[in-house]
């Protein structure tokens, strides 16, 4: 009996004409989406090494270490190009000096505006925009259709268990969707390697998690569907309640969301902590002078040239050691208290707008991506951990790049300086967070899919037991 | 005749259960929209304020002209309530200083990339997604639903003429879903006032043209589901046929007509741009250096073999001159700094004016991103924006240069006159920028917002106005020529 | 003569039997308070064909929906082959076959492939296509027809579908609600025999018409219904000789100036 019903249902659907020409489109966009994704990550990869060279080639032929001018950049990711999350809005140039903080610049947005306009195309927002609707598309009329056609009446003048009959419903259209939604994503996963994506072991399993989550995002939709199909009498009632249902989750209450939580939740702007830090910068600079000025008073009369320069440097680093520790106590200080409430707030943000699975799918995919919120504050780790070792790598060469220098005019002679040898210079390497992290950042949001699943499925079984077949 | 159609479509429209649910929606979410977007403004003027002002008591507090910073900010727009475009993804301020280049910088996203998880949601974004597809939903079986129904023939066996039937179901639908959506619009305009945002009569001007141009492109969704409708016999069809062209219209042609552009036109990436920019200056700064290694050798060269107190004499007389001498090397360097940085810059514009230009022209295809072209250019929230606020900075920038120059000339002098007085001889060194009381700023130039006039900003929309009419006529018309042919049986 | 004849062996051999559908005291009052359908006893045996008549919401199609379990009786209980209802549906139903009213089954599926999945949803999973084809051709569908998708159907081609789909399950009992809508005459004339054909296979046969001429024609039995209420019983043996459609109107009338308000309403389902 199962069998008979999932077998009709799987010829259902699979048989219209609605079917070929909404699955023809959703397989064009799929297989779409893989390729303008394989394509933006080789742009984007030729840039970043471009930029890598580029910024080495220009501290070529230096001679002191001292003058050279370091960046780092923020390697694209490939699933980035999948799930383009926040990577397009977040700096990707950070300006390396020994000391003070560091700042991520040159967003892709900002560098084009052009790309924000409209965004990307990628796999997520085919996901998120499409595939839901598509899913609606099969499931509006699953059950009120059938008994608009009369055959819901038909079946059950049969013996015919309720519990069987809507099971094989909501598997049926699950598979008939499904599976074949199966093959444009794996013809889309062969042309990765095959665009020169490299893929390793550990994005496959991102991607095929990702492609979970899909799955899931898509289960949501397609059991909401049945299930109201299954509360309503006409199949044009339902289809315009998930219409309204749609446009909530997918385009209103993530949105709203956000700008709710913006309003409930209060964090000082950037410039105002840059107003502070300059502030205290600029005090601290003067007791600097006024200390330095001292000290060459006190000196003055030092007649070692090479002494005075020597206690001169000395003086000035313990100075510089001096501003930089209370520097960066405020700094500090003054951080977490924008991160405190910055993290108040994107907890509050993202907690409602998990009330829409649309939310959920989206910071699944972008935290099995590595595009996540995650991705800012992790990149700004490595980039941190990254300065210190640039910073003691500059002092072993006796280089500073901030503070004093002297630019000694006079008759010293000048001698042939050696040309700095630039792979000395630690590299940068930006690891995104472990496979094993990622899934567990997103195993929550993952939770909440599988939780929505349940429940329209749970309700779908119930409101069709208790259904008017007639 | 003609009333009496146009009359019962309203009635059609007006009754139908699905109106009041469908329409409480859409004035739900645009009076929403509006409300977000005006608390979002005060919001942002209020940073906007708290951020100029904090940057002008630091001028104030400044002791010296020389270490002295100043960064301008973009002025939020009233208009940005209603278009947000891409003012979140562009830089909200730049630095100005003599040895940088302007640059707009920190834009909301990158500093609160919450906001760019989901993006905002706009009375354009209302209007471009979801009245589209409510406009669909109210006319895909205008014709064939008609003809499912038996209406269709039982209207036609009366003496009207096919043309004005077809007319009055598109007057009848566009009376009936255009007028209830002006209730919440005016309501949100009237929230405007309300709630005090500071609109100029250019601003209103702007509104009421994307008012007007929001419900054109509405139009255009009626004659579209008018035209579907009566080419498919069946209004099942029709509505799958409109939702799969509305996903290409609304969703895909924009972003595929950026992405094919982006392939199409290639531009230098920034890091290329910066690098090119550090490599011109570290050359320059490199014959500089040995110019003036050359320099320095040629001016003792005269005292070979000298004691050294007359080298000192020697230097103590020279050294103005010299400095000047070194001032005017280092500065003329710099000018041709900026000037190559400027060139480079315009360049790198022009290939980015390349690759949007052919983009938009691609994505025009779709009367989608026409609308949201013309009403982000009515806003003010276009991409042009970063070329006009980094104009505008750029000759800020010149004038405040040279106003530093002027005054950094006069502290240096001012400097060296104490110096000399305090120090009598030994060893000079000078540190500037280490005084205590605060240098006058009152004369500093200030930024003025660049100013976009009205004429300026409706020409180009002209365009687009002009297109979303053409679109709307088309559909009209093909249309009209498929319900003259069409089998009402 | 003979027609007469055969139909008393008909009846007399239906009385012998016990009777295969049977409605005792079937009573359904509506969650609205409305009264569906108001103590309605009678039987149908086997090789018995029994019509009702009545306007709309009499409660006919109520009926036919207490039998199928499609809702439940607030008192009573319809029996088929002795099972009630409600209370083992699956069972009752396997005993049954229902032809509704305008039913538009599948319209993605060929009339075989429509046929194929009822046919077995009923239990029946040894039929061929010939035997497809040979039920559709007994019901009247020409042979193109019957590998075209119903989307293309005529209503009464459709009609016809379901009236096969009946055929096929061949259970002891059959239930029609307005069979004959959407047919036209000659297909009307056909199903008429169709019937007389199932009642010799000693089929029980409840159906709901409008058609009294039809009804006169074929039914061993005539019920009128008015507001939920049998008002009239008569075998056709005691009609033989009356105007049934003067009694009808007659019933009809009496009713309503006895309960001149609240017209009770039935859910007749709405298929457009």
């Amino acid at each position: 009996m199962f069998k008979l019903l999932l077998d009709k249902e799987l010829k259902e659907i699979v048989g219209t004409t609605k079917f070929a020409v909404t699955f023809g489109v959703c397989a064009v966009l799929i297989l779409l989406a893989f390729y303008v994704g394989a394509r933006n990550y080789d742009v984007s990869r030729q840039e970043y090494e471009g930029a890598v060279v580029e910024n080495m080639r220009q501290m070529e032929g230096l001679t002191d270490w001292g003058e050279i001018d370091h960046r780092i950049f923020l390697p694209p990711q490939p699933l980035a190009a999948l799930v383009s999350g926040i990577s397009n809005d977040i700096g990707r140039t950070i300006d390396i000096e020994s000391r003070g903080e560091l700042r991520a610049e040159d967003s892709r947005f900002n560098e084009d505006p052009i790309f924000a306009v409209f965004r990307f195309l990628d796999l997520e927002f085919i996901f998120t925009i499409v595939l839901s609707l598509f899913a609606i598309l099969f499931g509006y009329d699953a059950i009120n259709g059938e008994k608009e056609r009369g055959t819901l009446a038909l079946s059950f003048a049969n013996p015919v268990p309720r519990d069987q009959y809507v099971l094989a419903k909501l598997v049926g259209s699950f598979l008939a969707l499904v599976v074949p939604l199966m093959i444009p994503i794996l013809i889309g996963c062969v042309m990765l390697p095959l665009l020169g994506v490299p893929m390793d072991g550990d994005s496959w399993i991102r991607l095929a998690m990702v492609i979970f989550a899909g799955v899931l995002y898509f289960g949501v939709f397609l059991t909401l569907s049945v299930f109201i199909s299954a509360m309503t009498q006409h199949s044009s009632s339902s289809f315009l309640m998930l219409l309204v249902v749609w446009i909530f989750m997918v385009l209103i209450i993530p949105r709203a969301s956000v700008l709710i939580s913006g309003q409930a939740v209060d964090v000082p702007s950037v410039d105002q902590i840059d107003y502070e830090k300059s502030k205290y910068s600029r005090q601290l600079f003067s007791e600097r002078m006024n200390g330095m000025q001292e000290f060459i008073q006190e000196n003055r009369n030092n007649d070692d040239h090479a002494q005075f320069m020597a206690d001169m440097q000395e003086f000035m680093g313990q100075q510089q050691d001096d501003f930089d520790a209370k520097m960066l106590v405020l700094t500090e200080q003054l951080n977490e208290q924008r991160n405190n409430k910055a993290a108040r707030r994107q907890k509050f943000a993202l907690a409602l707008a998990r009330i829409s699975p649309t939310a959920s799918f989206s910071l699944a995919a972008a935290d099995l991506a590595s595009t996540s919120l995650a991705l800012r504050s992790s990149y700004m780790d490595a980039a941190n951990s990254y300065q210190a070792a640039f910073a003691q790598f500059m002092q072993s060469k006796n280089a500073d790049t901030q503070g004093f220098r002297f630019m000694r005019h006079g008759d010293d002679e000048v001698e042939e300086p050696e040309e700095i040898d630039l792979r000395e210079l630690p590299a940068f390497t930006y690891e995104p967070p472990d496979v094993s992290d990622a899934i567990g950042a997103s195993l929550p949001d993952l939770g909440l899919l599988l939780l929505f699943n349940i429940v329209f499925f749970a309700g779908a079984f119930v409101a069709f037991l208790k259904y008017d077949v007639r | 005749m003609f009333t009496i159609l146009v009359e019962k479509e309203l009635k059609a429209i007006l009754q139908s259960p699905k109106f009041v649910a469908t329409f409480g929606v859409c004035s739900l979410l645009i009076l929403l929209s509006v409300f977000i977007g005006i608390q979002e403004y005060h919001a942002s003027v209020d940073q906007y304020e708290t951020a100029t002002q904090l940057v002008d008591q630091s001028l104030a507090e400044a002791t010296s002209f020389f270490a002295m910073d100043n960064t301008v900010y973009r002025k939020p727009s009233p208009m940005q309530i209603f278009v947000s475009g891409v003012s979140f993804d562009v830089g909200r301020l730049s630095k100005i200083s003599s040895r940088e280049d302007v640059k707009l910088e920190q834009s909301l996203y990158s500093e609160s990339p919450l906001f760019a998880v989901f993006r905002f949601v706009d009375f354009t974004f209302i209007v471009q997604v979801v009245l589209s597809l409510f406009a669909i939903l109210f006319t895909f079986d205008a014709i064939n639903g008609e003809r499912e129904r038996g209406t269709l023939k039982l209207a036609l066996s009366n003496a009207i003429p096919r043309g004005q039937y077809l007319f009055a179901k598109f007057v009848g639908s566009w009376l009936g879903l255009t007028i209830p959506l002006l209730i919440p619009i005016l309501i949100g305009v009237l929230l405007l006032m309300v709630l005090n945002v500071p609109m100029t009569g250019d601003d209103w001007a702007k509104l009421v043209a994307l008012i007007g141009v929001s419900i054109l492109y509405f139009t255009f969704f009626i004659a579209l589901s008018l035209l579907v409708s009566s080419l498919t016999k069946r209004s099942s069809v029709s509505f799958l046929v409109l939702l799969v062209v509305w996903i290409m219209l609304v969703l895909i042609v924009p972003r595929g007509a950026t992405m094919a552009a982006g392939q199409l036109v290639s531009v230098p990436t920034v890091a290329e741009n910066e690098s090119q920019k550090d490599r011109f200056r570290t050359d320059q700064q490199q014959l500089i250096r040995e110019w003036r290694q050359e320099a320095w050798k040629n001016r003792f060269s005269a005292l070979e073999g000298a004691s050294r107190e007359e080298r000192r004499a020697y230097y103590d007389a020279n050294k103005d001159e010299w400095d000047q001498e070194d001032r005017d090397v280092r500065e003329e360097m710099e000018l041709s700094v900026t000037e190559f940085n400027r060139k480079l810059n315009e360049d790198l514009r022009n290939a980015k004016l390349e690759q949007e230009r052919l983009a938009f022209i691609l994505s025009r295809f779709s009367p989608s991103s026409a609308y949201q072209l013309t009403a982000m250019n009515l806003g003010g929230t276009n991409t042009s924006i970063k070329k006009r606020y980094e104009d505008q900075m750029f000759a800020y920038r010149e004038s405040f240069s040279s106003y530093l120059k002027t005054k950094q000339e006069e502290e240096r002098a001012e400097r060296r006159r104490q110096a000399r007085q305090s120090a009598s001889g030994g060893r000079m060194i000078m540190f500037l920028g280490s005084g205590g009381e605060a240098v006058d700023t009152s004369d500093m130039p200030k930024f003025v917002d660049p100013v976009e006039s009205l004429s300026a900003v409706l020409k180009p929309s002209m365009i687009d106005f002009g297109l979303l009419s053409v679109f709307t006529v088309l559909a009209f018309a093909g249309a009209f020529v498929a319900f003259i042919r069409y089998d009402v049986r | 003569m003979e027609e007469s004849n055969r139909m008393e062996e008909g009846t007399s051999a239906a009385r012998n039997e016990a009777p295969l559908l049977e409605a005792d005291g079937l009573t359904k009052v509506y969650e609205d308070g409305t009264l569906g359908l108001n103590k309605v006893s009678f039987t149908v045996h086997p090789g018995e064909i029994y019509a009702m008549l009545g306007g709309n919401g009499a409660g006919k199609t109520t009926t036919i929906n207490l039998f199928l379990n499609f809702i439940e009786p607030t008192e009573g209980e319809a029996r088929v082959d002795g099972i009630v209802t409600h209370k083992e549906p699956l069972k009752a139903k396997e005993r049954l076959a229902f032809v509704s009213e305008n039913v538009m089954l599948y319209p993605n599926f060929t009339a075989i492939q429509n046929l194929d999945f009822f046919a077995k949803l009923g239990g029946k999973k040894d039929y061929s296509k010939d035997d497809y084809r040979d039920v559709l051709m007994r019901v009247g569908l020409e042979e193109v027809a019957h590998s075209r998708r119903l989307k293309g159907y005529s209503k009464g081609m459709r009609q016809k579908c379901g009236i096969a789909i009946a055929i096929l399950k061949d259970a002891p009992a059959i239930l029609l609600d307005e069979p004959t809508a959407g047919l036209d005459p000659k297909a009307g004339r056909e199903f008429i025999k169709l019937l007389e054909d199932l009642r010799s296979e000693q089929k029980a046969i409840l159906m709901s018409t409008h058609d009294i001429f039809r009804a006169k024609d074929v039914a061993d039995t005539i019920g009128i219904m008015n507001l939920g209420e049998l008002v009239m019983q008569r075998s056709a043996e005691e009609l033989r000789g009356e105007d049934l459609e003067k009694l009808y109107v007659q019933y009809m009338a009496g009713y309503m100036e006895k309960t001149p308000e609240s017209v009770p309403h039935e859910e007749e389902p709405a298929i457009s």
